[in-house]
């Protein structure tokens, strides 16, 4: 890209003096291409995915159609490993990731590879949704774009959440969803240079859906009327989908090391949970695709299947669910959570409607409508994309007051039982989830290069105490490395109270070599370069140490201290809170 | 601080050469080699401003058990102490982030495709990609060891010129080896280049080493190539210029890469030059 910057010169926007007042402005117009170009990705993933569907709808009936899950996961898998080599997982942690380790940087590749790979493993019926891989390309969309003009991290974070902000409310229709998703999973703050890029994005998202799709609510329905004991009963709808969320996500990861373990090639694993589907999918069409039409179903009250199917197509969308994209298919699973909510929702329903057939409770679509939200909130660990998700696909805001609560019962569930959503529990587990102004984030920031200090007064090993003695007093410090005096080898420390028993004793100044009184390398602490400062600070407090000597390649390089941590720390904090 | 070299590792004889090659590069400047064993054909390395994904011919992968042993006895041999890396970020389970904070990188000129591609004429994409986006220069080296003698530094004027000739002068420097420079008279003449580099505030140096400048003023550039001593370490700039006049009036670095076989030593467009 910088073989093109004859032409950024005259066409990048970032270096137009009118931006230079205020990047808000910069990021708002930057944003806006974003928020367009990710919403046309979402449509473009949307009908091809129809394209698809069409063309193999007619031999869905045939007796070998449940191979077809199985060839599209296969191919889906191959495609990304063999060809694209991308090597990633289902794309909305990896966006996490770039934004909280990388500053938001992302591979080109991935503004299309998701787009084409779960296109092929939706398409072709495995279970999945399209979600996940729209905000991958979104936002790799974004970061590319950030990128190309020369933007700084702070500027290329906040257009890749206007990516991911465009795609979901484009293939949603569904605007202040993607501007609270993007916030609340993908940036994880919520910072005023933030929300206005995003919120152009996503109004940009959702033009282009509205331009080239029509202004259509997902899932319609009818007016619902909902009383305080349907409010009530929310509390144990919100439970239940928290346990769903928890099997769902625990599933998923289960199949995911089951998979692994087996010694075959990746695509290899992926056809065999394809099939699987397939043949699920044989008995209860329910379980492929991405599945919208039967929440449509629920939602107007004509899925017409019993309590019993109702609840055994919740586990088996989970079993589908956890066989696709655990072992290698490729997609999300915004769209799965969706069909699970709201078959909990309308299971929930017909109990309590067996349970207490005289009481007046709203309508099976209502139940669908709050099990996924509760479903989505749960496994997300995102209440508030839940709830306006909900009433921005369904358009039903009436439903307002028990969205709020089994959502957030839902959320709070799950954390307790789950800490971390699915999204980021791996990242959590390999420290890699470091959100701004929190303290890992301020840690990971700063080097041991930054924090070194190199003005201390070195020492030979064969040097005698009478000479050591003028150094101490020329020196500030207490502690002196000791170094071979043919190599220049790190050997030890040296400090004043490993002096202390001599130095009334000038007798012996010319009898004492350093070596003979200093701490040896075995005896001391030491750190490399490499170290990370939260390893650092935890040696440190482990060891009661305010100190420790950096060593690389067997020399001496300076010292640490926790008190020039603490006053980078503080500088690093401030710069973080203040973006 | 340690001056640092990145070498990815390849245990086979191919590999071996190109580890000579990186600690006699090490030995001569006093720098610490820090090998990465691969453990999967896919890494990333994140710069300022992009990524460069590698993926590795499989031959990197072959042989694990030995492949730390070899390595530590090659560096050994030059009475040095090689440094591994583990990465410990990950973009993805089988996606290492590997570390970008060195001063130099070692590869050879192809490290995706078969070894059977690697000759003169060739570099590989990703070794371009790291070339456009490191910081840092990266050696590129060629296929049998060969200890260098001397310095040869490409001097056009250009700006990635000027941080050749830096690199050029830090090297003779450190290694006490003869340095030379090429320069072949286009558009500026040797007046405007002795202006540039007074303007660099390197005329002192340049002074004070005993530099032998080469000035090309006939002959096709390719010709005058023979001139470039075969025990130099060849040091140039790269992708200094915009893409459409590289490709209206070609490259300087693709004639050097496709007509010498020394090991080249390339500072690309985002290198920053450093007083080590």
């Amino acid at each position: 890209m910088k073989r093109l910057e004859p032409l950024k010169k005259i066409y990048n926007p970032a270096k137009w003096s009118f931006f230079k007042f205020d990047d808000r402005l910069l990021l708002i117009l930057i944003g806006a291409i974003v928020g367009i170009s990710s919403g046309l990705a979402a449509i473009a993933l949307n009908r091809s995915l129809i394209a698809i569907l069409d063309m193999l709808h007619h031999y869905r009936h045939l007796w070998w159609a449940f191979i077809l899950p199985g060839i599209g996961a296969l191919l889906s898998s191959v495609f990304l490993d063999k060809i694209l080599k991308e090597g990633a997982g289902h794309g909305v942690p990896e966006v996490i990731y770039s934004v909280s380790r990388r500053g938001g940087l992302i591979r080109f590749r991935s503004s299309f590879s998701r787009l084409i790979s779960s296109c092929l493993t939706i398409g072709s019926g495995g279970s999945a949704g399209p979600e996940a891989p729209v905000v991958m390309s979104g936002a790799a969309i974004g970061s590319n774009i950030a990128s190309f003009f020369s933007l700084n991290d702070r500027q290329r974070i906040t257009l890749v959440g206007c990516g991911a902000a465009g795609a979901i409310s484009s293939i949603f229709n569904a605007p202040i969803a993607g501007m609270v998703f993007t916030m609340e999973v993908i940036l994880g703050e919520w910072s005023t240079v933030n929300i206005i890029p995003i919120a152009i994005a996503s109004v940009a998202g959702t033009e282009i859906s509205r331009i080239l799709n029509g202004n259509q609510i997902a899932f319609e329905h009818a007016s619902f009327n909902i009383g305080l004991h349907d409010t009530l009963i929310c509390i144990e709808l919100a439970l239940i989908t928290a346990i769903v969320s928890i099997i769902l996500t625990r599933l998923l990861r289960q199949m995911h090391s089951i998979s692994n373990k087996i010694k075959a090639p990746l695509w290899v694993r992926a056809g065999i949970g394809g099939c699987v589907v397939g043949i699920m999918g044989f008995f209860m069409p329910v379980v492929l695709g991405e599945g919208y039409h039967f929440i449509q179903d629920m939602i107007n009250g004509t899925f017409s299947t019993g309590i019993l199917i109702a609840f055994i197509a919740v586990f088996a969308k989970i079993i589908a669910t956890s066989f696709t994209l655990g072992w290698g298919g490729s997609g999300g699973i915004f769209a799965p959570g969706l069909v699970i909510g709201s078959l909990t929702g309308i299971s929930f329903c017909r109990i309590i409607h067996m349970l207490w057939p005289d009481v007046s409770w709203m309508n099976e679509g209502c139940f669908g409508l709050l099990g996924m939200a509760g479903v989505i909130s749960g496994m997300l660990q995102a209440p508030l994309t839940g709830i306006f998700l909900i009433v921005e696909i369904t358009g039903g805001y009436e439903v307002i007051l028990p969205l709020i609560i089994v959502s957030s019962i839902s959320s709070t569930l799950c954390c307790f039982f789950e800490p971390a959503s699915f999204y980021l529990k791996d990242l959590i587990k390999n420290g890699q989830l470091l959100r701004p102004g929190t303290d890992a984030r301020v840690l990971a920031d700063l080097s041991i290069v930054e924090v070194i200090e190199t003005d201390c007064l070195r020492v030979k090993n064969n040097m005698i105490l009478r000479d050591f003695i003028t150094i101490i007093q020329k020196s500030k410090r207490n502690h002196f490395p000791v170094e071979d005096h043919k190599t220049g080898f790190f050997l030890g420390m040296i400090n004043l109270d490993n002096v202390k028993p001599y130095i009334f004793n000038d007798m012996v100044y010319d009898a004492i070599l350093l070596e003979q009184i200093m701490n040896t390398e075995t005896d001391i602490d030491t750190i490399s370069l490499e170290d990370d400062l939260s390893t650092v600070l935890k040696l440190m407090d482990s060891q009661e140490l305010f100190s420790l000597p950096v060593i690389s390649n067997k020399k001496f390089v300076g010292m640490i201290s926790k008190a020039t941590i603490l006053n980078k720390y503080r500088t690093e904090l401030m710069i973080q809170s203040t973006k | 601080m340690a001056v640092k070299l990145l070498h990815i590792f390849r245990n086979t004889p191919l590999g071996r050469e190109t580890l000579l090659q990186s600690s006699y590069f090490c030995q001569k400047i006093d720098a610490l080699p820090v090998i990465y064993l691969p453990v999967s054909t896919k890494f990333l390395m994140y710069f300022e401003n992009s990524i460069a994904q590698v993926d590795l011919d499989d031959s990197y992968l072959l042989f694990p058990e030995t492949a730390q042993k070899h390595a530590t006895e090659i560096v050994e041999s030059f009475g040095l102490t090689p440094g591994f890396i583990e990465p410990k970020d990950f973009t993805a389970s089988t996606l290492p982030d590997i570390p970008i904070n060195f001063n130099f990188m070692c590869c050879p000129r192809s490290i995706s495709d078969l070894s059977s591609k690697i000759g003169l004429g060739y570099i590989g994409p990703r070794v371009r990609k790291i070339v456009n986006s490191a910081h840092f220069p990266v050696l590129i080296t060629s296929p049998v060891y060969k200890p260098w003698k001397k310095i040869a530094v490409f001097f056009g004027g250009s700006k990635n010129a000027v941080n050749a000739l830096k690199l050029g002068f830090y090297f003779a420097r450190k290694t006490k080896m003869p340095i030379e420079i090429f320069t072949k008279i286009e558009k500026i003449s040797k007046h405007d280049m002795e202006n540039i580099i007074e303007k660099e505030n390197l005329k002192k140096e340049f002074d004070s080493l005993e530099i032998k400048w080469n000035i090309f003023d006939k002959g096709s550039f390719e010709e005058n190539l023979y001139s470039i001593p075969h025990d130099a370490l060849v040091i140039l700039g790269a992708y200094g210029h915009g893409l459409i006049k590289e490709i209206m009036f070609g490259s300087k670095m693709e004639i050097i890469q496709t007509v010498i076989p020394n090991n080249l030593l390339i500072a690309g467009p985002e290198y920053v030059s450093h007083n080590y």
